[in-house]
């Protein structure tokens, strides 16, 4: 059913996939910066300090959506076994890891200036915290547990039980009163953020996304290799 | 008006610290990722060159990623 997932298949593609991503990454780069740091107004409000925004709100979306698809693969795993999706997943991981520590760092840095403090215990960032902590739990079980179909079991089983944690992180807004602003682009409605700082958010986010898939073909090809390795006598 | 600009009206720390973080971050998750792929690279190329030349092109021909690893060491060499 899943034959054009094989990894041989993949392999091949991933070259490609890898050769293009390099190939403008960094002209995106600075492009992305150049709007960022330069071209982009400062907050009416704010000042020069919302400029973090570019920076911390990517990061944050990526750890979320990293997870989503962890936990995603984790379900489909629990049901058809596919030893694909949980090389994806495995690759994913550190991935979102990353980008939740720098969400959760880069807030940090942007709520001195603008809260007075570096660190509330509010909803939304301590449930940030705790995505944090399904992250590590996830990795260090598959580094840790032994036998390999054991660590595979427990690792989806930490990944579907920290989903739960995602409404909660997204909608901690609404639900409680909170020193974390509300969202300000939403998709259905109208957003508050000014459409100046639209585009350089969306650079940035592109540029990170792309530099995560660059992460993760690395991480993928390196598992297929790592099995081809392990098979290579038979 | 660099000054102004790294000074960024007086967030010029929080603002350079985030995006150095950033940077920072990625590069060495960029690198360790890089280097862990070579290693693996590097020791399936030793791990087929053990073999026999026989069992050597039956493997390449069999599977496309021991191919392309093979192929991709000789254009290094």
């Amino acid at each position: 059913m899943f034959d054009f997932l094989s990894p041989s298949n993949i392999f091949i593609l991933l070259e490609k996939l890898l050769n293009f991503i390099n190939s403008i990454f960094f002209a995106l780069l600075l492009v992305s910066l150049t709007f960022a740091l330069v071209l982009s107004p400062p907050d009416y409000l704010q000042g020069d300090s919302v400029r973090i925004m570019y920076v911390h709100v990517p990061s944050a979306w990526i750890s979320l959506a990293c997870y989503s698809v962890l936990a995603f693969l984790s379900v489909i795993n629990f049901i058809f076994k596919l030893k694909n999706f949980f090389l994806i997943a495995k690759s994913m991981a550190p991935i979102g890891l990353m980008f939740t520590c720098l969400a959760i760092i880069t807030g940090s840095l942007w709520g001195q200036p603008t809260w007075g403090t570096w660190w509330a215990w509010d909803a939304r960032l301590t449930s940030m915290v705790i995505l944090l902590f399904f992250y590590i739990a996830y990795i260090l079980s598959l580094k840790l547990i032994k036998p390999e179909k054991m660590s595979l079991k427990i690792s989806s089983l930490i990944a579907i039980v920290g989903a739960v944690n995602l409404p909660i992180i997204k909608f901690s807004v609404d639900w409680w009163n909170t020193l974390h602003q509300p969202a300000s682009i939403k998709f259905s409605g109208s957003s508050s953020i000014h459409s100046s700082m639209i585009l350089p958010l969306l650079l940035m986010l592109l540029v990170l996304l792309l530099y995560s898939a660059l992460i993760f073909l690395m991480k993928y090809k390196t598992e297929i290799i790592r099995i081809k390795k392990k098979n290579i006598n038979r | 008006m660099i000054t102004n600009f790294i000074h960024m009206n007086g967030y010029g720390l929080y603002v350079w610290s985030s995006f150095g973080i950033v940077i920072f971050a990625c590069s060495i998750l960029y690198y360790k990722t890089r280097k862990t792929l070579k290693k693996y690279e590097n020791e399936f190329l030793v791990e087929l060159q053990k073999l026999s030349s026989k069992k050597q092109l039956t493997i390449s021909q069999k599977s496309k990623i021991a191919n392309y690893i093979l192929a991709s060491q000789n254009k290094v060499v």
